[in-house]
């Protein structure tokens, strides 16, 4: 009993259950499985179709990916003869750890988190840049033209949208006086959520965590039709399982980043959850969730756009649209409105 | 190069048009992800009645059959050809000559098969007819050759895990096709 | 890929055949950066000889072969080669087999189109688009069951006539079908033709000008969308056409929106034609009495009760006058089909030249994609519709 109860008190020590359970890789694995089968299930409905349908029928296939997993660590893992191998073979682990990486400075409530840092905003901006560099190390390995292609088109959309995306976190920053999340949650808490404070910053950012996970209309990178899954074509098996869940995991991370600044964190607070000291992170998840949910139902709506109409899109909108972000939070800080 | 210029045309790039756009297309997934049913028929535990007159496999009657022939020179596929009674080669007659040479009678190879019709119009006596079976599944290619005896017992029948349910396809203004349940 | 010393700055992507955009055919294109210097398409993957194996095959037979490379558009091409038979026999199918084959092809005609509106649709990205296209293709191609007794390889049109007769009730179903059609055009329209992603795809991307579409022998919608108001069913009008109330739809600009747009018209003018049809179709028998009169006596209250044909023994070998030569030329949904049949006395075609809309588009991916980004390869090429075993038959 002694040792299971300090096995349980390691678990459930924020260090250990930020990064290893929520929001880190656990929760991360039970998104990567729902949000698939609920963007296929989303856009079958629209098409008029039943999406996934036989694994557990009576779910409505809610176990498909699941099935979908095993059969991917089951595939052979193909590495082509002429491909440079340790990338080949490191990128998609890189690629996926890197990913989840600022999960670990995003709070889970007031008093829970694994680090609590007045720049915590700043790590995870800085951390959240890291998976382009993999996407484009991929696309190099697999000595593939067409994954070279999706690499560089990664590496140009990156270019374009990390400055608006800054700017615009930042921008909330100016609004709340401050670089912690904590605090952020707070002072939304006791004003205003960032998404009525500031609606230009949340929806230049909204756009951006779609251009940045390659979610519809910005499919560009993978393209399937142009570039046949872009960096990730010479991928199989587990490997190419990570891959693909690599840009929804790095949706849930910008959702989970956007629920606190924009969507008031974990407040309200339910009084039922507000006991158990992780209790007010299911608020943001459920938070996160519901927006990739919207995220993923674009799919079934947009086409996608050309990678220059992308590009042109960030520096010509998306920029000034978060320039002027930042004059919009100055002036709610100036009116008052956030406390700050 | 005169290839591509910038994009823009009809409606230019007005922000305000594009934005009304945007909120159509969105509006129209959501009033289908809501309000639309679907149009998916779930084979094999649901199946389409075949209208009248549908050419499926055939259906041989050996006993008006006149070994005229017609239906294996019209074959476009060659699926077709007269075959001797078992014993004999495929389409070459034995050894020894009987007293009267045996008819020749249609076998059908579904491998070939095209489902035309062909066969079953010009036959002169009715001997070959289409049934309403179509969706026949065989292990070995060699099973879908039917020699004239095999052909005269009849299609396949189609061996379904649950029993399924039948429907009837009914033209619908607002759904498509409407399936209505049969029997 | 080249090499930073070699002093070449483009890459040679080869898209396809096994690509998940390329269709059956290859697409070899020179890439400078996101600019495509050159395309060039490498046609003949899926060339099966179909003209060379016409001549082994008796002028029947000839019929289902005709239907196989033009999937998804068989009915008019079949109403091209029967036409060409006809004028080698010297008979011509009654003014009712005329409305029917009429009714098939423009029935055809939609099912095509939805066909290629779905595959720009995935090519784009919309999977909504190619979805609900495949869907409602399934709307024409249950009315064609009902009609002819297949799906999509109808073989419905004989030299003479057509096999069979409207089934009952197939005017108010049909009126359903259509009705629904028209409804479901504007939500098409809502999320894909006028989605502002789909726009900014589409819109000034492959411009095709009037001069070059008529210098490089474009047909069909593709020619229409540059503006040239050409169409086989009002130039040299066929079958039922003469009677029937139609648009030509054309646009101007050229665009792959516009070839988009022009397509989208004819489906709205094929209902139109479709519902003059079943209105106005007049009665009489379905196939020419020359072969009529042959079908055996037993059978000719059965033909009079299904409306089904039973075929003469003749319609197995016949025997066009030797020497004799004849050329067809339909409105195929892709654009002007051409037969040319030439006749030895013999029961089957001396030689039989098919020239399908897609080998005259051919020309286009060169032509339209010099210039244009990596992206707009497949945006160009689902606006032609091309279809490849079309053009390699």
């Amino acid at each position: 009993m002694g040792a299971l109860g300090w096995i349980l008190g390691l678990l459930l020590s924020p260090w250990v259950f930020v990064p290893l359970i929520y929001p880190g890789l656990v929760s991360a694995f039970a998104v990567l499985l729902f949000i698939i089968w609920f963007e296929r299930k989303l856009a079958a409905k629209v098409q008029r179709r039943f999406g996934p349908y036989y694994v557990l029928r009576h779910l409505g296939g809610a176990t498909q990916l699941v099935a979908d997993l095993i059969r991917y660590l089951f595939a052979e893992p193909i590495i082509p003869e002429e491909a440079d191998a340790l990338a080949f073979v490191m990128g998609p682990a890189l690629l996926f750890g890197l990913t989840l990486l600022p999960v670990v400075a995003i709070p889970v409530s007031g008093t829970f988190y694994a680090i609590r840092s007045d720049v915590s905003l700043l790590i995870v901006l800085a951390l959240l840049t890291l998976g382009a560099a993999m996407t484009l190390i991929i696309g190099w390995a697999g000595n593939n033209k067409f994954s070279l292609i999706g690499g560089l088109r990664e590496g140009f959309l990156s270019m374009a949208y990390e400055i608006p995306l800054f700017v615009a976190a930042l921008s909330m920053a100016a609004a709340y006086g401050t670089l912690d999340l904590v605090d952020m949650v707070e002072v939304q808490a006791e004003t205003a959520w960032g998404v009525a404070l500031n609606p230009l910053a949340a929806f230049v950012f909204l756009v951006i965590s779609f251009l940045a996970t390659s979610r519809f209309p910005f499919e560009i990178s993978e393209a399937e039709s142009e570039l046949v899954m872009g960096p990730f074509t010479e991928y199989s098996g587990i490997m190419y399982g990570l891959t693909m869940g690599a840009s929804y995991l790095k949706y849930y991370v910008l959702c989970l980043l956007f629920s606190i600044m924009f969507l008031g964190g974990w407040e309200p607070v339910p009084p039922q959850l507000a006991a158990v000291p992780f209790g007010p992170g299911v608020v943001v998840f459920a938070k996160a969730l519901a927006l990739m949910a919207l995220g993923v139902f674009l799919r079934a709506v947009y086409p996608r756009y050309r990678v220059d109409q992308a590009i042109r899109l960030a520096w010509h909108y998306l920029l000034p649209l978060s320039v002027a972000s930042v004059f919009v939070s100055m002036g709610a800080a100036w009116l008052g409105l956030t406390g700050a | 190069m005169g290839g591509v210029e910038e994009v823009g045309g009809r409606g230019g790039r007005n922000p305000v048009v594009s934005l009304w756009g945007h909120l159509k297309a969105v509006g129209t997934g959501l009033k289908y992800l809501i309000a639309v049913p679907r149009m998916t028929v779930k084979y094999p535990d649901e199946v389409i009645e075949l209208p009248d007159g549908y050419r499926g496999m055939l259906i041989y009657h050996q006993d008006l059959c006149i070994s005229c022939g017609l239906c294996a020179t019209i074959c476009p596929a060659n699926a077709i050809k007269m075959y001797l009674p078992s014993g004999g080669g495929g389409g070459e007659g034995g050894g020894e000559k009987p007293e009267t040479p045996p008819k020749r009678h249609p076998g059908i190879d579904y491998a070939r098969c095209i489902f035309c019709g062909f066969c079953v119009d010009i036959c002169p006596t009715g001997a070959l007819e289409h049934s309403k079976v179509h969706d026949a599944a065989y292990e070995r290619v060699e099973d879908m050759l039917y020699r004239p005896e095999e052909f005269a017992a009849g299609p396949p029948t189609v061996e379904f895990e649950r029993p399924p349910k039948r429907l009837r396809p009914v033209m619908d203004e607002r759904r498509g096709i409407s399936y209505e349940p049969v029997g | 890929m080249s090499g930073a010393g070699s002093g070449e700055r483009t890459l040679e992507l080869l898209i396809g055949p096994q690509h998940p955009a390329s269709g059956h055919m290859r697409l070899v294109a020179e890439v400078d950066g996101d600019v495509v210097v050159r395309l060039r398409p490498d046609i003949g993957y899926v060339h099966r000889t179909v003209e060379k194996i016409a001549e082994t095959k008796t002028y029947l037979q000839t019929i289902p072969l005709i239907e196989r490379p033009p999937l998804a558009d068989t009915a008019n091409h079949n109403l091209g080669y029967v036409m060409a038979v006809e004028r080698l026999l010297g008979v011509e199918a009654p003014p009712r087999a005329q409305w029917l084959r009429t009714l098939l092809a423009e029935m055809n005609r939609i099912h095509s189109h939805l066909y290629g509106l779905g595959i720009h649709g995935i090519m784009l990205g919309s999977s909504t688009a190619f979805m609900w296209a495949f869907g409602d293709r399934e709307i024409m191609i249950e009315m064609a069951k009902r009609l002819t007794g297949a799906r999509i390889t109808y073989s419905y049109m004989i030299p003479g006539g057509v096999r069979r007769d409207l089934p009952p009730g197939f005017a108010e179903e049909m009126e359903k079908a259509l009705r629904y059609l028209e409804r479901r055009l504007p939500d098409y329209d809502r999320i894909f033709f006028s989605n502002p992603v789909t726009r900014a795809r589409l819109e000034g991307v492959g411009v095709l000008t009037r001069e070059d579409a008529i210098r490089l022998g474009v047909v069909g919608p593709n020619l229409r969308a540059s503006g040239v108001a050409y169409d086989v069913r009002r130039a040299r009008p066929y079958a039922a056409y003469p009677e029937l109330d139609f648009q030509v739809v054309t646009r101007s600009e050229g665009d792959s929106m516009a070839r988009m747009l022009v397509r989208v018209g004819e489906i709205r003018e094929s209902i139109r034609m479709i519902r003059q049809i079943l209105a106005r179709m007049p009665d009489g028998p379905i196939l020419a009495e020359r072969y009529a009169k042959m079908i055996p006596p037993k059978w000719r209250d059965y033909v009079r009760e299904t409306g089904r044909i039973k075929f003469p023994a003749i319609l197995a070998s016949l025997r066009p006058p030797k020497g004799a030569e004849a050329v067809s030329r339909v409105e195929a949904a892709r654009g002007e089909a051409v037969f040319y049949l030439v006749s030895d006395g013999g029961p089957r075609p001396y030689r039989m030249r098919m020239v399908t809309p897609s080998l005259r588009n051919v020309v286009l991916f060169s032509h339209l994609t010099r210039g244009c980004r990596v992206a707009d390869i497949p945006a160009i090429y689902g606006s032609l519709d091309y279809f490849p075993p079309e053009a390699d038959r």
